[in-house]
């Protein structure tokens, strides 16, 4: 009989996230197992025991999952759980702290599909602009799109430094060319939306982002995608469900389209099951990180119908 | 194919009690995920967590249980919860505070059992002392006997303290609408005078009534002790006790020990953490529902 299938999910914080748990439960995981408070220190030596206690077959119905709400700590517990691998006794590891990278490869993954068929232009064509780009979704927005060849911003809405800091550390880190600057009022996000091509807005819920105001200053935009599906919304004129619809409020950027938090969070749950699922269903183990979480989002688009 | 059953626990405790997971477990749920240390502030973040992973339909599939020490934290993080939710996107909900709901449930229905059966009368205008009742236990089986009709009054230690704790239960539990009063510990053998029934709720191993205190009472009927753990709550009735008459009372009063008690609340949980599982609408439970289903079961089981 096959053995049970069982996720150990690691998290740094003091709780795993409930979403990720029903995502693993769904995606077919028969025992999933929290633990809680885990410092990078304790990678190596949890990941020892996940590997050792079953046998090279029954290693293959065991994987690990990384949450937690950094980053950067979820890429560093990543790597350390696979160098923690003695083959043949290995695991798959999936990270994706918060959803952040899952959520951050749907969100690139829409807009660059938008851009494609109703602009004819690539990532690497666009300048990109992201709004609450130096939180855990903001950071994997802009890492991704860089390195899918756009020329992109990260924003922070209080201080410059920390947008700089940020894009100088994941620069260093995933060999993108992210830049940071500041949007704190109004004024500011007028002024950089007007040579923008593509807008992520991923700063907290509830938060409006592109005021009708701030749309009329655009002149070149293309597409501009939401992460935020609690009221007000983060893109004026756009409703969470809808998918390329005009944006209306931006009357000098004729053609441009904008995409809402559950057309794009459509994706990102497909996207966290098939990660999940492909955890169990690889014969030779994988280690996924937003990265692969990008290729797979686009595999899953090319496949889905054309609307 | 269907979803499986997700039962995702949280407690503000360091750790979740085990007696609560079998439960979950053999009730049904397929898997019970811990939550700990969660605090207040987190309970909204958590919800929300839990309810947009799945579509509405397995949704009902997926619910949430409070555990905890504290009754009042308890019953606000269940407010919170049920507020949390963003319809169609939501789950039921069932508070338990240290199974301090089920097991005052217990205890009231098996009291409420014998007054019927050997007394031919109800809790209705009856005096109740809720002896050590500042707990968890005493709090909600003074709001359930309270709710029932009975006059009940918190017996503890520090008066000050005994008060705080009643007005908390008429005001915060019972919506204003009951009236629990308190009393000293030191003034007990007087309210024994009028006492028709007493739960003992405190700490286990210390003696509450002594064996003289019991047998005095004039209109004593029925005395209840959660504690199974030697010495008793209450002199002379012991852990199997179940309706049992207790040796020299003058009244004729009757004893329920821990053991009988633990069956009802035993059968109280089990129907709850059903009753998630089995409704289409989402459910919020706490300890008046713990006592509709405490009633049931003994009505079924007569």
């Amino acid at each position: 009989m096959d053995k049970r299938s069982v996720l150990h999910m690691l998290d740094p914080m003091a709780n795993n996230s409930p979403f990720d748990v029903n995502m693993a439960i769904d995606a077919d995981f028969d025992v999933v197992v929290p633990y809680s408070n885990v410092k990078l220190e304790n990678v190596l030596r949890l990941t020892q025991d996940a590997i050792f206690s079953r046998s090279p077959s029954g290693v293959k119905r065991t994987s690990i999952f990384i949450g937690g709400r950094d980053l950067g700590l979820a890429f560093d517990m990543l790597n350390a759980c696979k160098q923690a691998m003695v083959p043949p006794f290995e695991v798959s590891v999936l990270a994706d702290p918060s959803g952040a990278f899952t959520t951050a490869a749907a969100l690139v993954a829409c807009v660059e599909k938008l851009l494609r068929d109703h602009h004819g232009k690539e990532l690497s064509e666009c300048n990109a602009l992201v709004f609450g780009g130096t939180g855990p979704v903001g950071i994997a927005t802009g890492v991704i799109a860089s390195l899918a060849g756009a020329n992109t911003t990260l924003t922070d809405h209080l201080s410059i430094e920390t947008a700089l800091d940020v894009s100088k550390v994941y620069n260093s880190r995933f060999g993108s060319t992210l830049k940071g600057t500041l949007a704190s009022s109004e004024a500011d996000k007028a002024r950089l939306v007007t040579n923008a091509d593509i807008i992520f807005c991923t700063a907290k819920a509830g938060i409006q982002i592109l005021s009708a105001d701030v749309l009329k200053e655009a002149q070149k935009l293309k597409v501009a995608g939401d992460i935020n599906a609690v009221p007000p919304l983060g893109i004026e004129g756009v409703k969470s469900k809808d998918s390329g619809v005009p944006l209306v409020h931006a009357t000098n950027s004729p053609g441009s389209i904008g995409i809402g938090a559950l057309a794009v969070g459509n994706l990102k749950y497909k996207l966290q099951h098939e990660l999940l699922k492909l955890l169990l269903s690889t014969d030779k183990p994988v280690y996924l990180d937003f990265r692969d979480a990008f290729t797979k989002a686009r595999e899953i688009l090319a496949h889905s119908p054309a609307k | 194919m269907e979803k499986p059953f997700i039962l995702h626990m949280l407690t503000t405790a360091k750790n979740l009690s085990p007696f609560d997971v079998n439960m979950a477990m053999d009730a049904g749920w397929v898997s019970a995920l811990p939550y700990t240390n969660v605090e207040i502030s987190e309970v909204q973040g958590l919800v929300q967590d839990a309810i947009f992973s799945r579509s509405p339909k397995n949704l009902s599939r997926t619910a949430i249980f409070i555990g905890g020490r504290e009754t009042k934290q308890a019953m606000d993080m269940l407010r919170l919860a049920k507020r949390s939710m963003v319809p169609p996107f939501e789950i039921s909900v069932f508070a338990d505070p240290s199974g301090a709901f089920t097991t005052a449930a217990g205890m009231v229905a098996a009291v409420e059992r014998e007054l019927a059966t050997k007394f031919n009368t109800t809790l209705e205008g009856k005096n109740i002392l809720a002896l050590g009742g500042t707990g968890p236990v005493g709090q909600a089986a003074a709001v359930i006997a309270s709710q029932a009709g009975a006059n009940v009054r918190i017996i503890g230690r520090q008066l000050e303290k005994a008060q705080q704790v009643a007005d908390m239960c008429s005001n915060e539990f019972g919506d204003g609408k009951i009236t629990i009063t308190a009393g000293a510990d030191a003034n007990k053998a007087e309210f024994m005078k009028t006492a028709d029934v007493v739960f003992a709720t405190g700490a286990a191993g210390i003696e509450l009534l002594s064996a003289e205190l019991v047998a005095s009472a004039p209109q004593l009927k029925v005395a209840a002790d959660v504690n199974a753990v030697p010495p008793a709550g209450i002199a002379g009735v012991d852990a199997f006790h179940n309706g049992t008459p207790i040796i020299g009372s003058i009244s004729g009063a009757v004893g329920i020990g821990a053991l009988a008690i633990g069956n009802v609340k035993y059968q109280a949980q089990n129907r709850l953490l059903k009753r998630m599982i089995a409704t289409d609408k989402p459910v919020y439970l706490h300890f008046e529902h713990a006592f509709e289903v405490a009633r049931e079961y003994i009505k079924a089981s007569s």
